[in-house]
């Protein structure tokens, strides 16, 4: 029993032009879902912690606390 | 290939296998946009007659090996016997079992390559004496 003769060329760039394809299709997906599933959500959560911020309240809620040492809470 | 490798963009790649013809990065490094590509019994022929040098020296033949191990292709059994007969020239029983190897790793997961090439072999390892990896028990870790 005789084998056949096999292909012995081209068999790297064969593989190559299968799955560079797909690797790159899926290297993009990835970071377009990763892009849409988490930084977009991320910078909302952000903006609108910030849309409704108030500086100024905040900074006196810390100062009550008497964190910090250039002012001291009112009252003192 | 590298060349070839930058034109893979994920959106022309099914486009340029289609329209642009591959390039034979099996026989050249390098892609003819101009000028007469070697066919594969040309390039056959070439490493035959290489091998076939009556006073080839060893770092001739090491070379050699080692260009044609780096192609994207399997050595034909024509060229590997040109080459065991240079061992045998050179006295080199281990560069020959070496090359047995080599090509069995050639092969990669294409399982049906080796036992094909030691068929086409088994005269010329017979006449020179060289036994095959497998039969020295050298082929497992």
């Amino acid at each position: 029993m005789s084998l056949p003769k096999p292909v012995m060329r081209g068999l790297l760039g064969k593989r190559l032009r299968f799955h560079l394809p797909i690797a790159f299709t899926l290297s993009i997906i990835s970071a377009i879902a990763f892009k849409y599933a988490v930084t977009e959500p991320r910078k909302q959560a952000y903006a609108d912690f910030y849309k409704q911020y108030d500086s100024v309240k905040e900074f006196n809620a810390m100062r009550e606390a008497g964190i910090f040492e250039s002012v001291r809470p009112t009252g003192e | 290939m590298f060349r070839a490798a930058v034109r893979l963009s994920v959106s022309g790649v099914r486009s340029l296998t289609r329209t642009q013809p591959w390039c034979q990065a099996a026989l050249t490094s390098r892609c003819y946009s101009h000028g007469k590509e070697e066919t594969d019994e040309e390039f056959d022929a070439r490493w035959v007659t290489y091998f076939n040098k009556p006073d080839i020296d060893a770092w001739e033949l090491r070379k050699g090996m080692n260009t044609l191990i780096g192609y994207d292709l399997v050595p034909e059994p024509k060229i590997l016997e040109a080459a065991l007969k240079a061992c045998r020239r050179l006295n080199d029983l281990s560069t020959a079992i070496r090359i047995l190897e080599a090509v069995k790793d050639k092969a990669g997961p294409h399982k049906e390559i080796y036992p094909y090439l030691i068929q086409e072999l088994k005269p010329t390892l017979e006449d020179l004496g060289i036994s095959t990896p497998e039969e020295l028990g050298i082929d497992k870790v």
